[in-house]
């Protein structure tokens, strides 16, 4: 099992190899277009034709190498999709999106893995390279970073990953995945009222989301509707979740939720 | 909400259909490669003319070198945002179905159909939402024909068609062909063999309620309910609606009147009537589930 400092530091490596080889193939080949003889100048063309070429066919099979990880992740087999990122982390490629695209898939699988540091550490070392080469990642990786630290409870760091999206154009599944960081952070945080504002918009976009998520949404909206004192929220939410949820496996992954299930409320 | 089916010239299926075939385009790769072999002719050319021509040759091939290596990216940037414009359509197109926005995306949707799509994927992917508007509007026999298509020339992957066959079904169901209906849900019970499907028992609950056979809708229903709370999330309403509608076939009243209050705790009543028309007689009969002024 590659650990992730290892991929970051092959990664970084192969970066700063892949820069040097593309200016010596540019230098390469103005040289060979405007001096020397020409025989040898047609030669030098071809060969450097020939090492682009090799360099280009090993960074896209760098890249096929990890293509089929999310799949394989989403389908829980994480052996096989370790197997895969492990190849491509070490394939070499000079293209800068492959290898952190690679970086991005063992981050998903960490994340997947429950290991939450060592994605936290993937994502972070992502999101460290200049914007424009990372414009597609931005948003997966900040909400992958966002949801490890809060499984790590470093809501302060959760809250910066997830500053970096408002100014962003979030698609509709962004929004949704946004919208369960910001309630569980704002839970931690004790933030009732935010919560609890405009709750039925909130509460219309849960819907959306697969049965998991969309249950502990609603959860954390009733706990936030019965702190603000809406008792009719808190019924209504509960008894959704408890339609759609496992409310055992919800409340040991956030304890606080058992609070819903402990008032003296009487159940619908 | 606009529940109005949009007139059948605002859909012209079969004129979609063939308006999105994608093209085949100006080869652009090859002309660059046609480039790329005079820039070597020139180079060569030059080798053993005067000094002048020789010069004048030199001068000529880099400047074509420079085109070829400039043009290459150029046009490789326009090509990849072209694609990712049509792919945000569709995508867009996706994102207001899911917000229920039903006219917005039919709009859009038709505008993306009806030119030559850039890829055969964000066609198929077209069309899906294409039948996904079709069942919305009750056009059924539409959204059978386009889920047909899709499948008979393998344009999806087998999970997406197997997807595409469940709403197949449903659309049969809808339009009372109930011998169609029985053979595809076979089908998908043979390709379902050995997993657990909440679409299939889904189906196969609205064929026993719609055939008169509320028993065997109910013992459906019972051996399910886990995956059908895990699968569909809120859409686990469809299967509590249609189990209050069992019951009520079998005048178990409290029974149903529970499954209904759970239906409709989950969806409102009139958005599940909008689905099953049979649930018409359960409307009035039993109280839905109370909710927040708010929500509703």
């Amino acid at each position: 099992m590659i650990t992730a400092e290892a991929a970051i530091y092959r990664a970084r490596r192969d970066l700063t190899l892949g820069l040097i080889l593309k200016g010596i193939l540019i230098a390469a080949l103005l040289a060979c277009l405007l001096i020397g003889p020409q025989g040898p100048r047609l030669i030098l063309l071809a060969v450097v034709g020939g090492i682009w070429v090799s360099v280009n066919v090993a960074s896209a099979r760098g890249s096929r190498l990890a293509a089929a990880s999310p799949s394989l992740i989403a389908a829980g087999q994480f052996e096989e999709a370790e197997q895969q990122i492990d190849e491509a982390v070490r394939a070499f490629s000079v293209f800068r999106n492959v290898k952190l695209q690679t970086l991005e898939y063992l981050a998903q699988l960490r994340h997947a893995q429950r290991q939450w540091k060592e994605s936290a550490l993937l994502c972070r070392a992502v999101l460290g390279h200049r914007p424009g080469s990372v414009r597609q990642r931005n948003k997966p990786c900040r909400l992958m970073l966002a949801d490890a630290l809060l499984e790590m409870n470093e809501v302060g760091g959760a809250w910066d990953a997830m500053n970096g999206l408002y100014a962003q154009r979030l698609s509709l599944s962004e929004v949704l995945h946004l919208l369960l960081l910001q309630l569980d952070y704002n839970a931690r945080i004790g933030a009732w009222p935010h919560m609890f504002d405009q709750i039925a918009g909130k509460v219309q976009l849960a819907e959306l989301m697969p049965a998991p998520a969309a249950a502990r949404a609603q959860a954390l909206l009733g706990l936030a509707a019965g702190r603000v004192g809406r008792e009719d929220w808190l019924k209504w939410l509960r008894s959704r979740v408890e339609l759609i949820g496992d409310v055992q496996k919800l409340c040991t992954d956030r304890p606080m939720l058992w609070e819903l299930w402990r008032t003296d409320a009487p159940k619908e | 909400m606009d529940l109005t089916p949009p007139p059948n010239d605002a859909l012209n299926v079969p004129l979609l259909l063939e308006s999105s075939e994608p093209r085949p385009r100006f080869a652009w790769g090859g002309y660059a490669l046609v480039g790329f072999i005079l820039v070597l002719f020139f180079s060569s050319l030059g080798r053993d003319d005067s000094l002048g021509s020789a010069r004048i040759m030199q001068v000529f091939s880099v400047v074509l070198m420079l085109f070829v290596l400039a043009g290459l990216p150029v046009w490789s940037a326009f090509a990849v945002r072209a694609l990712r414009d049509e792919q945000q359509q569709v995508e867009a197109v996706g994102e207001l179905i899911q917000l229920r926005r039903w006219p917005q995306a039919l709009l859009m949707l038709q505008a993306f159909l009806s030119r030559p799509a850039r890829s055969a994927r964000l066609r198929s992917q077209g069309l899906i939402y294409l039948g996904i508007l079709l069942g919305r509007f009750h056009r059924f026999t539409d959204a059978v024909a386009v889920n047909t298509y899709l499948i008979d020339n393998d344009l999806v992957d087998p999970a997406t068609a197997y997807g595409l066959r469940l709403g197949r079904t449903l659309a049969m169901l809808r339009e009372d062909h109930l011998f169609d209906a029985d053979r595809a849900i076979s089908e998908l019970r043979r390709l379902t063999a050995g997993g657990d499907s909440a679409g299939l028992a889904l189906v196969q609950i609205y064929r026993d309620v719609k055939t008169g056979h509320p028993e065997d809708a109910i013992a459906l229903f019972n051996d399910n309910l886990p995956i059908l709370r895990e699968q569909l999330g809120h859409r686990a309403a469809d299967a509590y609606a249609l189990v209050a509608r069992a019951y009520d076939l079998l005048d178990r009243r409290e029974e149903a009147a529970l499954a209904f209050s759970r239906a409709t705790c989950l969806a409102p009543s009139m958005e599940l009537l909008r689905r099953y028309p049979e649930l018409e007689k359960l409307v009035g009969r039993y109280t839905p589930a109370p909710a927040p002024a708010e929500a509703l």
